[in-house]
């Protein structure tokens, strides 16, 4: 069988989509196989090793110049950075001169790990704790809701997938397909689910019958894969990545617009309050709503140094479409047979990337207190003729105070190590709080503190130290957020006109613009801005809207303006 | 042309027929011959509702007793444990069955960071190139995998394999991740889901995917190796035996049933209310296997290259499936308390409407002291179900303690408990107080009794099906009977694939514990160092 048929019979059902596949197959597959290969060179063991004997040997030639300085390597100078990058410490590339570089550089410092499969990347334990983090805090308040976790398979047979078109179409040219077990062909090939909305929904058809099976609300935690040829970026962009996935049906539509928002303000918590990432609620346009769906709720952030918005989660409102497509009914009171309301909402390991472009800085990543798996880390500073085991004894002593009282703290006594490449390391890891001893603070019973959002150096006795980093690290929390919020103020513009909305695009600002609310009038936007670095479109309309005096017009189509919209190139 | 063994259907006959209410994969008649006993608009209202009536006969469960694989298919069905998946051999996970798996969850994620390990993701699809680089583990795999071909409307360039488990990727990464002794140990865990394309499936017990934690561990020496793979198969036994009341055996797997890749597996190996064996956690000593095929090595204290020594070990939602098979009886399900997704369920008692607000108010005050109290407490107020609808559908959940409260309980403020393991008048006490502290005390003491009870009951079960024997017929008799054979075990490969050729046992493990005193092979007659369990097994 030629692949041309093979492909066409698993790309789609209608005629149309037949010849768009096996046109697309064989262009692109090329392209793709180069994107793998260029995707998945890790530097060969031995030149690994290589350079981490040398790592070793200089930081022990520049540990005795760390007592000098205590700033550490990274504290700037020409000199100084010629030294990192022979340690194999700190960046090559500043946040500010090449964000994609530095983005990629910070990832790979211990959060992911590429993977010779192009867009699928290894969670290593680093960034599986902030997951696990926000996935306790998410779950719990869930289940306060009363939603309830299961599992439906990662299966999908073609029939179920096809149910609903519009939904599938959004779907159908990024799914997986299983095509082979062991060595003989599948009858029929089955698909990787890329969301559950058709795997689920025929089971709701038969467990909802009255109005007693009602709410059913269900999450789950899994996989899900969409196998996008557009450029992969760690978190923010993977072909496979783990996120929760709720899926509710109500009697009411009063019900279900309830609980959109109830679970939008936990997205909005999940940002602001652990990842201290400030973003906006609102609705997005009917171009960029859920396909299939009676409109989406988002939480959107947005990242400076790019002028890129990024959708941080969604919480739709599906309306009556899809029971109306799997028959999801069930009988009112009055012995009526009635459709449900549904709802389904989302978020993903996404957040992390959000986070990480938010915070981190020139020396690496900053992780919000909350979500730090190390909160603080203790450093030993031994002098050479220094009490070395008093020192150590403190760090541990320090350890044990700081996790009795709940704070996740970790020494770092190692030895082939400086202390100054252990600042540097933990500063790139992103630890909130370093305390260094050394032998005046055991003196004077005092340990030094450094933070990490702005390098505020402390000493603070340790009489009252848990209270002291307590307070410390809700000020870091708070702190980080505050600025995040700032720098995303700062580019926020309000524009009226075309000509204003092109140069704010070109100065790249988070666009607040009037505008008339047509589907037809976005589709001529996104036309008209069309460049290398991808189109401008709605991020969403903010719940908070400024006022919109009477006689505003589009900026876009000179039509009566309808509301405020963010407006912006997004991830 | 390879299309003809494609066969492929034309799509538009794979979606549903507009008069299907869903698909025909979920119109099993096993499944759903039941359905009725959870729907909610079938019950005629009984008018009485101090008495207990059998649930109606649509509604029960096969009795155990009856047939088992009819009774295990009915309780999952009817305690909306799971569904069939859309796709054969899939099954969905309701939240009852979830909740199960959330407490199994919960406890080892503790135990694995407190025995020092980390959690971490790795990718699902695995290129089939690492499959083929550990020579027994590709032959152990291959059958049974599901391979990705096609990807975004494109044709691979490199068939991927959807994980049947992860050593190869994790060797892949760990070779990039190791250099030095000052690497080592190094301890992941993943929670995570796997395909092994299985023609015969059964829920949780054999499913084409399965949810998992798969622990993977790289040491410097073979000693750290075998003692991490003993001590997680220990954190598994201490599991199945204190949370689940499963009285595993513990022991060491026959060269035959070693993991494809592994020079020792060890296993836990549960007994089954039918006297099947269930294997439901493994840990396995990888040796230097897969380093040795991934090149994955460290520079030791004294600068020489050596292979890392290796682990991984795992439980699974099968485990879900050997919790309703140990336990449980005709009338269905018998959690443990300690995994209970629901431990107490209160049930309100009334006849007159007079009667309902105080009885009501009095059970929502009782479930707020149990919940206070960290008890994992339901209270069934609903009013369109009799009481005695409602014991017997809570009993066929399998939850524990059952509080009833009545017009004359309130008065006397106080309640009555039944247990579910004790069936009848036996296991119903009258007159427990109401006071908070007395009652929170009572409830939290029945619930431990139970749990031992379950446990001891489980043992003793255990202990009179398992049969020592000495020769082949002795074996051959156990067997038959449906028992598991115990004997002194020293024959071949060849006469151990013999056995389960003829018998359809296969040995289980050699046990940890072991008879004292000289053995004779009860097939050879050879001197023997060990017994080993046979046992049918699932």
């Amino acid at each position: 069988m030629s692949p041309n048929t093979w492909l066409a019979i698993i790309g789609g059902s209608s005629v149309r989509n037949l010849a768009k596949v096996s046109q697309r197959g064989f262009t692109s597959y090329n392209v793709s196989s180069q994107f793998a290969r260029c995707c998945s060179s890790p530097p060969s063991s031995a030149h690994r090793r290589l350079e981490r004997r040398k790592r070793v040997e200089m930081a022990g030639a520049s540990g005795k110049k760390e007592k000098v300085d205590k700033a550490g390597p990274s504290g700037g100078g020409k000199k100084k950075k010629d030294v990192k990058k022979e340690t194999g410490l700190g960046l090559s590339v500043k946040k500010d001169e090449n964000f994609g570089e530095w983005y990629s550089e910070v990832c790979k410092h211990e959060m992911i790990e590429y993977y010779d499969i192009s867009g699928c990347y290894i969670l290593r334990p680093w960034s599986m704790a902030i997951w696990e983090i926000m996935q306790t805090f998410f779950d719990a308040e869930i289940k306060k809701m009363k939603v309830k976790n299961c599992y439906f398979p990662l299966f999908v047979s073609p029939g179920v997938l096809e149910k609903e078109k519009d939904h599938i179409e959004g779907f159908a040219p990024e799914v997986a397909w299983v095509t082979k077990s062991g060595k003989s062909d599948l009858e029929v090939p089955i698909a990787i689910r890329p969301t559950s909305e058709t795997v689920m929904y025929p089971y709701y058809s038969k467990w909802i019958r009255g109005h007693r099976d009602l709410p059913l609300k269900l999450n789950q935690w899994c996989n899900v894969v969409r196998w996008e040829f557009s450029n992969p970026t760690p978190f923010i962009r993977s072909r496979e990545f783990l996120w929760q996935e709720g899926h509710t049906a109500f009697a009411t539509k009063e019900e279900a617009d309830e609980e959109v928002l109830q679970i939008l303000e936990l997205y909005r918590r999940i940002y602001e309050e652990y990842l201290a990432v400030p973003v906006v609620k609102g609705m997005k346009s009917e171009n960029e709503k859920f396909a299939g769906g009676l409109y989406t709720t988002s939480v959107e952030a947005f990242i400076p140094n790019t002028g890129r918005g990024v959708q941080g989660a969604t919480s739709h409102c599906l309306g009556q479409n899809f029971a109306k497509m799997f028959e999801i009914n069930y009988e009112n009171e009055k012995g009526e047979t009635a459709m449900v309301w549904q709802n389904s909402w989302a978020y993903s390991t996404r957040t992390i990337g959000v986070m990480i472009m938010t915070h981190g800085d020139d020396k690496g990543l900053i992780l919000p207190p909350k979500v730090a798996s190390v909160q603080v880390v203790v450093i030993p500073v031994p002098y050479k003729d220094a009490n070395t085991q008093g020192i150590f004894d403190a760090c541990t002593a320090t350890v044990s105070a700081l996790s009795e009282a709940g704070i996740r703290a970790e020494e770092d006594l190692r030895d082939n190590y400086s202390p100054g490449w252990k600042y540097s390391n933990w500063e790139m890891k992103g630890v909130p709080l370093r305390i260094e001893i050394g032998p005046r603070d055991l003196e004077n019973d005092q340990v030094r503190t450094v933070r990490r959002d702005n390098g505020v150096k402390e000493d603070i006795p340790r009489g009252s130290l848990v209270e002291h980093v307590k307070e410390l690290l809700e000020k870091i929390q708070q702190n980080m957020y505050e600025v995040a919020k700032q720098k995303r103020e700062a580019c926020v513009e309000e524009i009226r006109t075309w000509d204003e909305f092109i140069s704010a695009l070109n100065q790249k600002k988070l666009i607040l613009a009037p505008w008339c609310d047509e589907e037809e009038v976005e589709r001529d936007v996104k036309a008209r801005t069309k460049g290398e670095t991808g189109a401008a479109k709605t991020l969403c309309s903010p719940f908070e809207q400024p006022e919109l005096p009477e006689g505003t017009l589009c900026f876009a189509s000179g039509k009566p303006a309808k509301k405020w919209t963010y407006w912006g190139r997004s991830y | 042309m390879v299309a003809a063994s494609l066969r492929l259907p034309s799509l538009t006959s794979l979606l549903f027929p507009a008069t299907t209410r869903y698909p025909s994969a979920l119109r099993r008649t096993v499944f759903l011959r039941n359905r009725a006993a959870s729907s909610g608009t079938t019950a005629s209202p009984e008018t009485k509702s101090d008495d207990v009536p059998r649930l109606r006969s649509d509604q029960a469960v096969t009795p155990r007793s009856q047939d088992f694989n009819a009774w295990y298919l009915d309780v999952i069905a009817s305690a909306e444990l799971a569904d069939y998946g859309p796709v054969r051999g899939t099954m969905v996970i309701r939240p009852y069955g979830y909740a199960i798996w959330e407490a199994i969850q919960d406890y080892l994620n503790v135990k694995f960071k407190e025995t020092g390990h980390s959690n971490m993701y790795f990718p699902q699809f695995i290129p089939y190139s690492f499959i083929e680089k550990e020579a027994s583990h590709v032959e152990g795999f291959s059958p049974e995998l599901a391979l990705v071909t096609v990807g975004g409307g494109n044709e691979l360039e490199e068939k991927l394999v959807v994980r049947p488990t992860s050593e190869t990727i994790v060797n892949h990464m760990f070779t990039q991740w190791i250099h030095s002794y000052r690497d080592l140990p190094l301890m992941i865990n993943q929670w995570a889901n796997v395909t092994r394309w299985e023609m015969r499936t059964k829920p949780f017990i054999r499913t084409l995917e399965f949810l998992w934690q798969e622990g993977h561990t790289a040491h410097a020496t073979p000693e750290e190796a075998e003692n991490e793979a003993k001590q997680m198969i220990e954190i598994y036994t201490r599991f199945a035996f204190e949370q689940t009341a499963i009285p595993v055996i513990t022991g060491r797997k026959s060269k035959l049933e070693t993991f494809a890749g592994a020079d020792t597996t060890y296993t836990i190996e549960a007994m089954m209310g039918d006297r099947k064996a269930l294997q439901a956690g493994t840990s396995h000593n990888l040796g230097q296997n897969f380093s040795r095929a991934f090149g994955t090595q460290f520079q030791d204290e004294n600068g020489e290259r050596q292979h890392v020594w290796q682990t991984s070990w795992a439980v699974s939602t099968r485990f879900v499936g050997g919790i309703i098979m140990t336990h449980g009886d005709d009338t269905g399900l018998m959690l443990p308390p300690k995994i209970a997704p629901i431990q107490v369920v209160i049930v309100p008692i009334w006849k007159k409407d007079s009667e309902k607000t105080e009885v009501l108010s009095a059970a929502s005050s009782v479930k707020e002291v149990l919940k206070t109290a960290g008890i994992r407490v339901k209270l069934d107020d609903t009013t369109e179900r009799t009481a005695g609808w409602k014991f017997n559908f809570w009993e066929m959940k399998g939850v524990p303690i059952r509080i009833e409260i009545g017009p004359r309980d309130v008065s006397n403020s106080s309640v009555v408990v039944s247990r579910r393991d004790i069936p009848g008048k036996a296991g119903k006490v009258f007159g427990i107080s109401m006071e908070p502290s007395t009652l929170v005390a009572y409830v939290k003491e029945k619930l431990d009794e139970i749990q031992l009870s379950l446990l001891e009951k489980a043992i003793s079960f255990r202990d009179s099906n398992i049969v020592d024997v000495y020769s082949y017929d002795e074996l051959k008799a156990a067997i038959s009977s449906g028992k598991w054979a115990r004997g002194p075990w020293s024959a071949s490969d060849s006469d151990e694939q013999r056995v389960k050729e003829e018998t359809g046992a296969t040995i289980r493990c050699f046990p940890f514990e072991q008879t004292i005193g000289t053995k004779t092979c009860l097939m050879t007659g050879n001197p023997a160092e060990e017994v080993a369990i046979f046992a049918r097994s699932y």
